[in-house]
């Protein structure tokens, strides 16, 4: 065990629990600020602790802490109390655990030795997030049945049937990419995605095969039970559906649950069709040939951006009263803007004037793949929560017309047609 | 007989395909979006604390007040026409004789307790000598117990009319 092999780990490690717990928050956050913002409303903004607000994200840590010191309550009418508790654990876990092997940066060679960028570095990524989105609708079935209630069973049938109906499509779909990628490594799928078609296109899964992305976000939404599929909770029919019994944090564990397995839906979606970590048009190899024009297009793009950033957060960070504590925090927020900048120029100028060893382009090369996908990831979330803001849920009989009658044959005829074309190119 | 033959949407192959429809509602969501993350004031909702409403017309029935003859002596003559038309009994006067000349009553006690009352301006209505108003425009009222919404006729003769009403 090298000291580089504990750190590369390591950092796997934190990126992955970054990505996944650490997010959590910050989405509850998005969605209720975008959520906001979509309706004509502010969202919540007035939460602060010594008058740093960060645009409202103080809230739900706020609701965190609400939720952890809520009492931890259990009707007497649950009988099954052992299942009763293990549900949200089933779903958190199996949510948390899908996340594991999303690569975040290509194989990262140090000391001439290589290293896979996944907290968990196996190479048979996709059948272990297929499994692991699977098991978790059965945290919601042991939950919606263990409660003793009505509603709750509704809840938990419903999401039953909804993830064994669209858990086929997402499947057959996958198929369609499978004979195109021939990998289930995720990494060597991104990797192929880092290619150009005709010299100009990258060839993205959503460009290679759009009908296998359509299908395969469709079902991605059904599974993680975000609307417009999101009858398993139902509210406006079933009470709360599967967590109508369920408060503190016990509730908290679904909750949490259910948004990190948006996460990694969004993290799936990214690795499979949006090329993962490869920056548009430049793939690995180019970044490591061409690091010296990288950082200059950096010192140049990232000064610009966060000029016009900190005027953003003048003219908008702004609170009514001009004597209260919140008004402070916009000067930290543009001189911290300002540090950073300063911080990131010195540094990239110091690598561009002393030079980096190969090692060192690895290592930076892998770090600005991180960025790149934690960026598409977020700009995945913000369309999972862009979908739930815009459409209506389906009806229950609407959704199983749509995944068996349309979605089905259309995944199917997908692959045949991929088939044909695969076999008749020779590829 | 006329017949009017209403279309009937969704048989055409857009609208059965749906993904149409669906982008033109996600370009709405996401118009809005922008435009509020552009510039936040573009939001028209009311930061209530800090902001006051604007938009109080003289006609709200606020907060009652007693209104004031000229030389500033109580208009209120105890005629007890209020607390009787008042519904929900909230109106408590006590009458005196009035010694100046100007008029034979007047109240020596007239409280109102904002508790019971249910705004519906009847007092007003009622009053037969313009005594008693409820132009302050005075919506939220706050007290720390109950003592403190009985308004007594000090209370009462100090509010004073909103601003834009006609007195």
């Amino acid at each position: 065990m090298s000291g580089t092999l504990i750190g590369i780990v390591v950092f796997n490690i934190v990126i992955a629990l970054v990505i996944s717990l650490v997010f959590v928050p910050i989405l509850v956050w998005m969605e209720r600020r975008i959520a906001g913002f979509m309706q004509d409303r502010m969202g919540p903004n007035r939460c602060h602790i010594g008058g740093v607000r960060l645009g409202g994200i103080v809230q739900s840590f706020a609701d965190m802490l609400k939720l952890v010191f809520k009492e931890d309550y259990r009707p007497n009418s649950v009988k099954e109390k052992m299942l009763f508790t293990l549900s949200p654990v089933i779903v958190f876990v199996s949510a948390y655990l899908s996340f594991m092997v999303m690569p975040f940066a290509d194989d990262l060679t140090v000391d001439g030795k290589t290293y896979m960028m996944q907290a968990l570095p196996i190479d048979f990524g996709l059948l272990w997030i297929l499994a692991f989105t699977g098991l978790g609708v059965y945290g919601l079935m042991l939950g919606g049945w263990a409660s003793n209630n009505k509603y709750s069973l509704l809840g938990g049938i419903r999401a039953a049937a909804q993830v064994i109906s669209y858990e086929a499509v997402m499947g057959l779909s996958l198929i369609s990419m499978l004979i195109v990628y021939g990998s289930i490594n995720l990494g060597d799928m991104v990797r192929f995605q880092g290619q150009l078609i005709w010299g100009f296109i990258p060839a993205w899964g959503i460009i290679i095969q759009p009908v296998a992305a359509i299908l395969f976000i469709i079902t991605a939404f059904a599974e993680t039970n975000r609307a417009p599929f999101d009858i398993a909770e139902g509210e406006s029919e079933i009470v709360g559906g599967f967590h109508t019994e369920y408060s503190a944090m016990r509730f908290g564990l679904f909750f949490v649950g259910e948004y990190i397995a948006m996460g990694a839906a969004s993290a799936f979606i990214v690795t499979l069709f949006l090329g993962g970590f490869q920056i548009p048009w430049l793939n690995t190899a180019f970044l490591k040939e061409n690091i010296e024009l990288v950082f200059i297009a950096m010192i140049i793009i990232i000064p610009v951006g966060s000029y016009f950033f900190a005027g953003w957060i003048k003219k908008n960070n702004v609170w009514l009263k001009a004597d209260d504590v919140r008004n402070r925090e916009t000067k930290w927020l543009v001189n911290g803007l300002i540090g950073i900048n300063v911080i990131l120029v010195l540094m990239l100028l110091a690598f561009l004037v002393l030079g980096l060893g190969q090692d060192g382009i690895n290592i930076s090369v892998a770090l600005l793949q991180t960025v790149t996908f934690i960026v598409k990831l977020l700009m995945m979330n913000f369309f999972f929560i862009w979908v739930r803001w815009t459409l209506v849920r389906f009806r229950y009989d609407q959704l199983q017309n749509l995944a068996w009658k349309v979605l089905l044959p259309i995944a199917i005829a997908n692959i045949f047609f991929t088939g044909i074309f695969v076999v008749v190119m020779g590829a | 007989m006329g017949v009017k033959v209403v279309p009937r949407h969704g048989k055409s192959l857009k609208d059965k395909l749906y993904l149409p429809a669906i982008v033109g509602g996600m370009k709405v969501t996401f118009s809005h979006f922008f435009k509020n993350i552009k510039d936040t004031s573009n939001i028209e909702t009311l930061n209530y604390p800090e902001e006051q409403p604007k938009d109080i017309t003289p006609r709200y029935r606020g907060v009652h007040r007693l209104t004031k003859r000229e030389d500033d002596s109580v208009r209120c003559v105890a005629c007890f026409m209020c607390s009787t038309a008042c519904p929900a009994d909230c109106i408590f006067i006590e009458a005196v004789e009035r010694e100046d000349g100007v008029d034979e009553k007047m109240p020596k006690k007239f409280s109102i307790d904002l508790l019971e009352c249910v705004f519906c301006g009847a007092c007003v209505e009622a009053c037969p000598c313009d005594a008693i108003r409820m132009d302050t425009g005075i919506f939220s009222f706050v007290g720390k117990k109950r003592e403190d919404f009985v308004l007594d006729i000090d209370a009462l003769l100090a509010n004073k009319p909103m601003k834009g009403s006609d007195k």
